[in-house]
């Protein structure tokens, strides 16, 4: 049967991905960002190696625009293209889906009551692209599959963090009743504290980002209760993506170890944070 | 958290500096934010860059939002139902970062606001209730 055995979360900045293909990972502005995931890096091509990434992030009005607004969107298709988002797709390899186990997951999920939309045709931007290029590098190809699972934190309302919390939950039953022998992992993007508007844009808050990452292990049930207007208050308006998390953290069920942690203030206009949880029996 | 979407809509007005992009904002934006996001099309950029004013014509902006988006006034476009992420779209098109266009919006020159993000961000204290003014 297959296994969810990991979660990881991380920040899905578009510079990062930038700074990755221009190749100025080195530079001092950066370095100190990309030295905390050698860890992940390493571990995560090596005894973490997942056979099926799940991996939730947002759209940023590259997929889905003012037409076509889901609440929580499922990738079926068999592969995806990296999509231009105005300056050109970004030279990362096109990603390759379980497309067995995403159909398989959106059917147990919509007899489990979360009526998931379903879709094929969908290009994935740097939500998606630059957490595989932080933890895999720049490969000819990803080397392993990905579900992509986007989630609208553009148009309000999101879905509330306990919503995201139970949405994790029926995601790992439907992984425990696939029948094949995989090692999953579910990935939770976005975050941490950012604004991208408006007078109050860089906001950054660190404090409460610590905390956040804390309770991830101490007390999920804090996040799981958060309300919008706090993150909107306290990360500022595009620090609400930390409600994505949550699918990740309510996945893993009761009982998680952290094996490792990085944040690092700024990428661009934002706090970036890196957490990366086993999930125990 | 509130399940009345009146008191969870009300909330939002107390939270200097930000808009959040609500039904209300996303209404009157619909065009604008269309328009935007048909410049992720190569071919579309380079009838844009061409011809900036004949290019709107296409679309059915309001004369606010016309000259807002001539004029590269963010600010204003978000007040007119812009939402950041669609309006990428047009700065990515001129070349510019988001730390260049965003910090178009704080009244900080770039070098300013990059120098604030490198040494830690903008404090939230004091910038999280009009009301309360903590």
């Amino acid at each position: 049967m297959a296994r969810l055995t990991a979660g990881i979360t991380t920040s899905h900045v578009p510079a990062i991905g930038a700074a990755i293909d221009n190749g100025k990972t080195e530079e001092p502005y950066w370095a100190g960002l990309f030295s905390g995931y050698q860890w992940t890096k390493e571990w995560v091509q090596g005894p973490g190696r997942p056979d099926v990434v799940l991996l939730i992030y947002n759209d940023h009005a590259s997929a889905f625009d003012m037409n076509l607004i889901p609440t929580f969107a499922i990738g079926c298709a068999d592969e995806f293209q990296p999509a231009d988002e105005g300056w050109g797709p970004r030279p990362t390899p096109k990603v390759h889906n379980h497309a067995d186990l995403a159909w398989h997951i959106a059917q147990c999920c919509i007899l489990d009551e979360f009526d998931m939309t379903i879709v094929n045709r969908m290009d994935v931007d740097h939500g998606l692209t630059v957490p595989l290029s932080l933890m895999f590098g720049q490969p000819e190809a990803w080397p392993c599959k990905v579900i992509p699972l986007a989630v609208n934190v553009v148009t309000y309302p999101p879905p509330t963090g306990n919503r995201c919390w139970m949405l994790g939950e029926a995601i790992a039953r439907a992984i425990a009743s696939f029948p094949e022998d995989l090692n999953v992992h579910v990935w939770g993007t976005g975050g941490m504290s950012h604004q991208l508007q408006g007078p109050r844009a860089g906001l950054i808050n660190q404090p409460f980002d610590n905390a956040f990452l804390d309770d991830l292990t101490k007390d999920p049930e804090r996040l799981r209760r958060m309300p919008h207007i706090e993150y909107l208050r306290e990360a500022g308006s595009e620090g609400i993506e930390l409600v994505m998390w949550l699918i990740m953290r309510g996945a893993l069920g009761p009982h998680v170890r952290e094996l490792h942690r990085h944040y690092h203030v700024p990428a661009s206009n934002t706090a970036v944070g890196h957490i990366v949880l086993e999930k125990l029996s | 958290m509130s399940t009345d979407i009146h008191d969870y809509l009300a909330q939002f007005e107390d939270i200097p500096g930000t808009r959040v992009f609500t039904v209300a904002r996303a209404r009157k934006g619909y065009w604008l934010n269309q328009f935007a996001m048909s410049l992720m099309k190569p071919e579309n950029r380079e009838r844009w860059r061409a011809n900036e004013p004949a290019y709107l014509d296409e679309w059915p902006l309001s004369p606010e939002q016309r000259e807002a988006v001539l004029a590269r006034d963010y600010n204003r476009l978000i007040d007119l139902g812009g939402n950041i992420y669609f309006l990428s779209k047009i700065f990515s098109t001129d070349g510019l970062s988001f730390v260049q266009a965003v910090s178009t919006m704080t009244g900080a020159s770039v070098e300013a606001h990059q120098q604030m993000m490198v040494a830690g961000g903008r404090s939230p204290e004091g910038l999280r209730s009009i009301k309360e003014g903590y």
